[in-house]
């Protein structure tokens, strides 16, 4: 029996060999591996022999075929193979056809995710000029002719009282002008400081202001506010705090900071090692400011906030250098 | 500002640590930027003595010291030309911070290390007064007195043992620009009260007022002045306790007089100013304005030139100082003064800050006047300074204080709503609490009605005037921290919310259609404001001529972009910016605030290859199909067909030749190819296709409502066509024709084919369209077809003396 089991394995395995084309495989295939073949019938062998050998030789045919089916399956493999020398299979790890891929700029990212938050909360977005009179820019907003709150914002003048806007606090007067309360509006553009160019200050950056006035409207309502704003925009479980400050168009101030995303509290270069950041400047609208606009101080009380979008998007991508934002080399806005 | 706790301490107690007291006082709105332990920063440093000094075998300006520090000898290699034997030096031992370093541009700190210098062990370093961050002298090594103990810490030598806070003061506090100011808002924190030293003085008999007269000649610039006389005055140095007060807040002791009027600046806020009595011509002091073009010269030894609105300090003869900002050399204190005269005045503020302003001076003096000095404090100040140069000097302090006043100031009251206070803040602030939170700031009631308190405000406190300026004050002593945070808030929706504008949209689909976009700076220099027609916005007080005037157009600016971007090798690009230009006095611009005209704009650029390097597929630059297919398809998608190009002259040098845009009859912009002389202006050597659009013009006409169309129920025909004309005819216009002609019939109109050669004859070209017929009601027969497409044939070949050209 054994005997018989190494014929046909080699007498199998030349006729294999020889196989030319798809018709002589099939010759093969009924001769020794169907079910009435060569192969079948040594298993009908089998039941035949006594109960001591049958273990030993049935693994035997078991091994064979196993090995036929195997040696056979490659061979069919390999006469399609050479069958599609003529029309090769398509090679899918040829890179694909480039196109190009567009990108938001960072700032523009930032200030959309910033509109969004607060459009959650009924804000809508007003925008106004970047050349502005001095009135709105300055005298409007409280600050007085002489006064050395000027100083706080260098400024560019185009003629004695035309100046290009340095915060987009200017926007809160336009649009008190143009609307009663109440008034929930996000003001984002382009501001100037006149200062020296360095990484970490520029003649030119964005803001975006808020402003909210309406009956009833209290420092709760602004701490809620922003924390709310930080929680979305940074993580929901920011540790705060607001300090007293000091802005002309806002009484009570207060600049917020929040825990240094950075280095959770315990301290960085970004913090200053301080384990704080300040994110944004804020405050109760100065009453001098909504009688400005001929809004009645008694019925309505509201609040401001600014903030610096630079910086924002300076801490979070890891930026540390703001002129990268207007170098616009492409493999740094390919980033974002 | 400076301020040293120890300082503090002479008014106030503070049972705070250190680090405590900064975080509280920032929390109070008296922001705390850093502060210093002087102890710890003069960790490692000791008094020396130099024994014994050689020259350095390798190097010329190194010399080999031997220095004695108590317990050893220290070998250390110095490099400082005034180092010698016997000298008293400051010595920092290995592990030492050095807060300066003075071969660091930055002047920052750095650990010493053990170091081999020119083949030479050093086991320390002998340091100048600039190293040790007490001064700016960086040509020797700082000496010590020869009195100082060898082997003593540095700090405790140096007094040294305090703690400075560096405080940002806010513009509206200018009380806080003076220790008892500090002090005062510890006082917030602690409840224990901040108070000024008491003032004893021996008078002589002789009266001030028969030795000079003071007269003001403008009562509303110079609001008070208050004058004391010495005499028997000496002259010198001040004594170390002196100079280390005023050194430790940064101020160079100068002499004793100075410094006694600089320390009580310090402490009460008050500048003053001494002059040499006997400098004084009549002995009198006018106080009165400059004229136009007077020149003066101040005690730095500099000319200035004054205006009219300038107050000026006068003698009987001639300006003596400028009042609130600095005095003159002319009377300025000596050696030789043996008398002097004090002042101690108070300017009205805007006066200060304007003539601060023209003169491009700011010293302490006029930095406290501009934001308001405590008018009650001039006797006092003029007190304490003659008190303070009588124990240094044994002078004679003549009998009264000589104090001008010609309007005295009225105590200020302030009503407070205790029920106004709690609406601002949202909190719910008794009147006991309130009124218990203005005691601690020295603020007390005077009356007490049902809900409205009346309070009394200290002088000093220019910054409360209304209602808002006390709640303020609550909320602070409140702590903001303490005030509510409130999570729930209702929205209006009253109202409609835009929350993104219609820009926004136009972004998105550029992003898409893989453009990156690029935001750059509107300030730029002359030149690229003007390559435009458009008159330029300038800037009076420009920071630096290459940010000088504002952009006329994104072009230039998107310019310089590529220039730099292939510059590190990155040729292909896709960029937009949206942005704003500025012209003078333009009535098409949308925003015009006082004669400038703002706009915003959008910018498509496109330049280098069309797609990145692929192996099945040409490489090929962009050229300007390409762009006008980038802005057919923007303009498809956002005005579908109400935009068409007209032939256009720019007149500007940036454009060779393009196409404009019109949309429903609106001029929207163009696009074209910047031309060679402004490319190789930005060193660019590849085409640049660039396009600019009014974004008003395109949001204008862009289809916000859209309305389902039905679509086609049955199928649609495709006819070809080919034409020949003369090579001069525009495409357009045989397009134009079959579209006209087609009528609603034909949807589709594509130009598949162009061919000029020989077949078609020399001056003519071949033009092949594919047309899609797509009758809304019915199947359309062939004849049907084939009658229309005849009859377009015989409308082109007529219009365009085209011939049709079987295919």
């Amino acid at each position: 029996m054994t005997e018989r089991i190494e014929n046909i394995r080699r007498e199998f395995t030349e006729e294999l060999s020889r196989v030319s084309s798809d018709s002589e495989l099939e010759q093969v295939r009924i001769k020794y591996l169907a079910r009435n073949g060569l192969i079948g019938a040594l298993f009908d062998d089998l039941r035949s022999l006594p109960a001591a050998e049958k273990p030993a030789v049935g693994k035997m045919l078991n091994d064979l075929k196993r090995q036929a089916q195997q040696a056979f399956d490659d061979k069919r493999s390999t006469l399609e193979q050479s069958r599609g020398s003529r029309e090769p299979a398509p090679d899918l790890t040829l890179p694909g056809r480039p196109r190009p891929t567009g990108t938001k700029h960072p700032l523009t990212q930032t200030m959309d995710e910033i509109k969004r938050i607060f459009a959650g909360m009924g804000f809508s977005v007003a925008i106004g000029p970047e050349i502005e009179t001095d009135y709105n820019n300055f005298e409007a907003l409280n600050f007085p002719k002489d006064h050395p709150a000027r100083d706080m914002q260098d400024t560019f003048f185009i003629s004695k009282n035309v100046l290009l806007r340095t915060h987009t606090s200017p926007v809160q007067i336009r649009t008190m002008q143009r609307q009663k309360p109440p008034v929930r509006e996000i003001m984002p553009g382009r501001v100037y400081r006149n200062e020296a160019v360095s990484a970490r200050s520029l003649v030119s950056f964005h803001q975006i202001e808020g402003l909210y006035v309406d009956r009833g409207v209290t420092f709760s309502d602004l701490k809620g506010t922003l924390v709310a704003f930080a929680r979305q925009f940074y993580s929901i479980d920011v540790k705060y705090k607001f300090r007293p400050t000091f802005f002309p168009f806002t009484e009570p101030s207060a600049d917020m900071y929040i825990s240094c995303f950075l280095c959770a509290g315990g301290g960085c270069r970004m913090c200053k090692f301080a384990g704080w950041l300040e994110i944004l400047g804020s405050g109760m609208v100065h009453p001098h400011v909504l009688q400005n606009v001929g809004y009645d101080t008694e019925k309505y009380t509201g609040f401001a906030f600014g903030m610096g979008i630079e910086r924002i998007a300076s801490l979070r991508y890891g930026i540390d250098d703001l002129r990268m934002f207007y170098d616009n080399d492409v493999r740094f806005l390919r980033q974002f | 500002m400076k301020v040293s706790l120890n300082w503090l301490k002479d008014y106030v107690q503070i049972p705070l640590k250190p680090a405590d007291l900064a975080e509280r006082l920032s929390m109070l709105g008296l922001e705390v930027e850093s502060f210093e332990d002087l102890a710890r920063k003069f960790d490692k440093f000791i008094v020396g003595e130099v024994v014994e000094k050689r020259k350095h075998p390798n190097a010329d300006k190194l010399t080999l010291c031997r220095v004695d520090v108590g317990r050893e000898k220290l070998d250390i290699v110095c490099g400082a030309p005034n180092v010698a034997e016997g000298q008293k030096v400051a010595v920092a031992l290995v592990g030492a911070t050095i807060p300066r370093n003075q071969h660091d541009p930055e002047g920052g700190p750095f650990v010493l290390e053990r170091a081999k210098i020119r083949g030479l062990e050093s086991n320390g370093m002998i340091c100048s007064e600039y190293e040790m961050g007490l001064g700016d002298d960086t040509e020797g090594i700082m000496l010590l007195e020869p009195s100082a103990r060898v082997g003593m810490p540095l700090a405790k030598h140096l007094h040294a043992a305090d703690i400075i806070y560096d405080v940002e003061v806010t513009a509206n506090r200018g009380d806080w620009l003076s220790h008892i100011g500090v002090a005062r808002e510890i006082q917030v924190i602690t409840g224990k009260r901040a108070v000024l030293p008491k003032v004893k003085i021996a008078q002589s008999r002789v009266s001030a007022r028969k030795h000079a007269t003071i007269r003001i000649a403008d009562a509303r610039k110079c609001r008070r002045y208050s004058s004391r006389i010495l005499r028997n005055v000496r002259v010198g140095t001040s004594p170390r306790w002196l100079q280390d007060r005023l050194s430790s807040v940064g101020i160079r002791p100068i002499n004793n007089i100075v410094d006694v009027t600089n320390y009580v600046l310090i402490e009460t806020g008050q500048p003053l100013h001494a002059f040499d009595y006997d400098t004084l011509a009549g002995h009198a002091i006018i106080v009165k304005c400059a004229q136009d073009g007077d020149r003066f010269v101040t005690l730095d030894g500099k000319e200035r030139m004054l205006n009219s609105d300038i107050l000026m300090i006068c003698d009987g003869e001639r300006p003596v100082a400028i009042a609130g900002v600095m005095g003159g050399a002319n009377t300025e204190i000596s050696e030789q003064t043996t008398a002097v005269l004090l002042e101690s005045a108070n300017f009205e503020q805007g006066s200060i800050r304007r003539a601060s302003k023209f003169l491009g001076l700011a010293t302490d003096a006029s930095q406290r006047f501009e934001r308001g000095v405590d008018i009650e404090m001039t006797v006092f100040a003029a007190n304490r300074a003659a008190q303070l140069i009588q124990e240094l000097t044994g002078a004679e302090v003549l009998q009264g204080v000589i104090d001008v006043y010609p309007v005295r100031a009225k105590p200020r009251r302030i009503s407070l709503r205790v029920s106004r206070t709690n609406a601002v803040l949202g909190t719910a602030c008794t009147q006991q609490q309130v009124i218990g939170f203005m005691k601690r700031l020295n603020i007390r009631p005077s009356s007490v009605r049902k809900d409205t308190v009346v309070f009394d405000v200290p002088s000093y406190r220019y910054d409360l005037a209304e209602e808002i300026d006390l709640i303020e004050e609550v909320a602070r002593v409140y702590g903001y921290d303490n005030i509510e945070t409130k999570t729930s808030a209702s929205v209006d929706f009253s109202k409609p919310i835009f929350f993104t504008s219609p820009v926004d949209e136009v972004r998105s689909y550029l992003i898409g259609a893989g453009f990156n976009e690029i935001l750059t700076d509107s300030l730029q220099d002359h030149e690229s404001g003007y390559l435009t027609q458009e008159r330029a916005v300038e800037v009076l007080n420009p920071v630096s001529s290459e940010a000088s005037v504002l952009r006329t157009s994104l072009i230039p600016g998107a310019l310089r972009v590529v220039q730099n971007n292939r510059s590190r090798g990155q040729n292909d690009l896709r960029l937009f910016e949206i942005g704003s230009v500025f012209d003078v006095r333009d009535e098409r611009l949308r925003e015009s605030v006082e004669g400038y005209g703002e706009e915003e704009r959008l910018l498509l650029v496109i330049s280098g290859r069309v797609h990145a390097m692929h192996y099945a597929l040409v490489e090929r630059q962009v050229d300007f199909l390409d762009l006008k297919g980038e802005v057919e398809a923007l303009l498809s998608k956002f005005c579908l067909d109400k935009y068409r190009f007209i032939s256009y002259d720019s007149g500007s040098a940036l454009i060779d030749s393009g196409l404009a845009v019109e949309i429903n009859g609106s001029y929207a912009g163009f696009l074209g190819k910047i031309s060679k002389s402004i490319a190789e202006r930005f060193d660019i050597e590849d085409d640049v296709l660039v396009s600019e659009f009014k974004t008003a013009v395109i949001l204008k006409e862009s289809i916000t409502e859209k309305k389902l169309r039905a679509l086609p129920r049955f199928p649609s025909v495709r006819r070809d066509l080919a034409f020949i004309v003369e090579a001069t005819v525009p495409q357009e216009r045989i397009e134009a024709v079959i579209r006209g002609t087609g009528g609603g019939l034909v949807t589709q109109v594509r130009l598949f084919d162009l061919y000029v050669g020989g077949q078609v004859g020399a001056g003519k070209k071949s033009l092949a369209y594919a047309l899609e017929l797509q009758p809304l009601d019915r199947t359309l027969t062939d004849r049907e077809a084939d009658e229309f497409v005849g009859h377009i044939v015989r409308q082109v070949e007529l219009a365009c003396g085209a011939k049709l050209r079987s295919l």
